[in-house]
């Protein structure tokens, strides 16, 4: 594959196919995690690195997994990984892990990154794989921090913590009902720029009931 | 499916169980005693920003802050061999989880300080308890003064807007942490009331 195709499947994690605005995958976590800007690019490294991490693994052994096994397989790789990492940060990497040990615990269920394994990292080779991993990571990330932004701005007043209307907030913003709302008008968003500049159909409607 | 698949499954799929489990219990082995230790570390760090002038922290007991939960320890702050304060582990229900806390108090049992060791309360309300002003509002305060209102106030502890239960969560943790230290240093001292009559207290040892 050259450069060019692997810049666009890079891309297609963030704008054509984006986790969250797109596929309407893992929904809960970015409902639950993006009360603020930083909450979501904590998340989001989290997630991109896992994510990355998993497509790899999941490309390598993808002739050696019993098609007829292979959920639990791949729920094994990801469980593993992310024990692995929240182990190793807990003994070594103590400041971050007082930030991130919350979320890194929280990715085992994560649809998208089994949905990853499960379409692309099985059927392709290596390194795409990686790039698609972390193309749907850094989108994923994009898109919690950018529901966090609105979030924070109206529900605290501040944006990265630094105070920025006076005004009293929305404290419904912060609440899981906000976010709902600020998805919901995110994924339109999204939608409305797909249709009116690039002749796009929109995500399709419903997505599911994982996580 | 024939007997002959099955059996190929079910070898494929624990080969993959036998590899993770390996992975994980040599990960486990090697970075549990590294995390036991800076856990250790970290609890003697914070045991020392609550009492700064001390120059000897020490365990001295026991006290049980929840029915069916592990005990929590009491320390005692030394400074040229005299206490110059305690410091209490405490626990608060919160919002959805249980705030887990150190208090410091003078030994007239004013509080020093409190410092938030781990909490679960929903991120962008009641987690607001780990705020400085919040904790700080404590500094000075006696048992009597731990009460939670929604005004501005002096003598008593603001509630955080929007997270009301979070903080009466950690002021009744707090409030009762004190308290039963203070029982258990009385119960304690009036059993020793004999033994310090006998042996006359030593001389100051400071210079």
């Amino acid at each position: 594959m050259e450069i060019k195709q692997y810049w666009r499947l890079f891309k297609n994690g963030i704008f054509g196919e984006n986790p969250v605005f797109r596929l309407a995958l893992s929904l809960c976590p970015a409902v639950a995690v993006t009360t603020s800007v930083r909450n979501g690019f904590l998340m989001g490294i989290a997630v991109t690195f896992v994510m990355t991490m998993v497509n790899i693994t999941v490309s390598i052994f993808r002739n050696l997994i019993n098609p007829k096994v292979r959920i639990p397989a791949y729920i094994l790789i990801i469980a593993t990984y992310t024990s692995v990492i929240d182990m190793t940060m807990a003994a070594y990497s103590r400041a971050a892990y007082k930030e991130m040990g919350l979320y890194i615990q929280l990715i085992v269920v994560f649809a998208i990154i089994i949905s990853r394994a499960e379409l692309f990292a099985s059927r392709n080779k290596l390194l795409p794989s990686a790039v698609d991993g972390f193309g749907m990571g850094v989108g994923f990330m994009v898109a919690l921090m950018l529901i966090g932004a609105v979030r924070e701005l109206l529900g605290k007043g501040s944006l990265l913590g630094i105070p920025l209307v006076g005004a009293r907030p929305m404290l419904i913003m912060v609440l899981p009902t906000g976010g709902f709302f600020v998805i919901g008008l995110l994924m339109g968003t999204f939608n409305w720029i797909e249709k009116r500049f690039f002749g796009g159909t929109g995500a399709a409607p419903g997505g599911h009931g994982m996580h | 499916m024939n007997p002959k698949d099955i059996l190929k499954i079910t070898i494929n799929l624990t080969i993959v169980c036998v590899l993770a489990g390996i992975i994980l219990a040599s990960t486990y082995a090697k970075t549990e005693p590294v995390k036991v230790r800076a856990e250790e570390r970290e609890k003697q760090l914070a045991l020392k920003s609550l009492l700064p002038e001390a120059d000897k922290i020490s365990e001295i007991g026991k006290v049980q802050l929840i029915e069916g939960k592990p005990e929590g320890d009491i320390y005692a702050g030394d400074k040229s061999g005299q206490t110059i304060g305690y410091v209490t582990d405490a626990i608060g229900k919160g919002y959805s989880s249980f705030i887990k806390m150190l208090v410091a108090v003078d030994p007239q049992y004013r509080i020093k300080a409190i410092d938030i060791l781990s909490h679960g309360e929903t991120p962008g309300l009641g987690d607001g308890i780990t705020e400085r002003w919040f904790q700080d509002q404590f500094k000075g305060k006696t048992v009597d003064q731990l009460e939670v209102v929604k005004v501005e106030t002096k003598d008593k502890i603001q509630a955080l807007s929007g997270a009301t239960i979070s903080s009466r969560g950690v002021t009744n943790g707090v409030k009762d942490a004190i308290i039963k230290l203070e029982g258990k240093l009385k119960e304690e001292s009036t059993k020793a009331q004999g033994v310090t009559e006998k042996s006359p207290e030593n001389p100051g040892t400071s210079r």
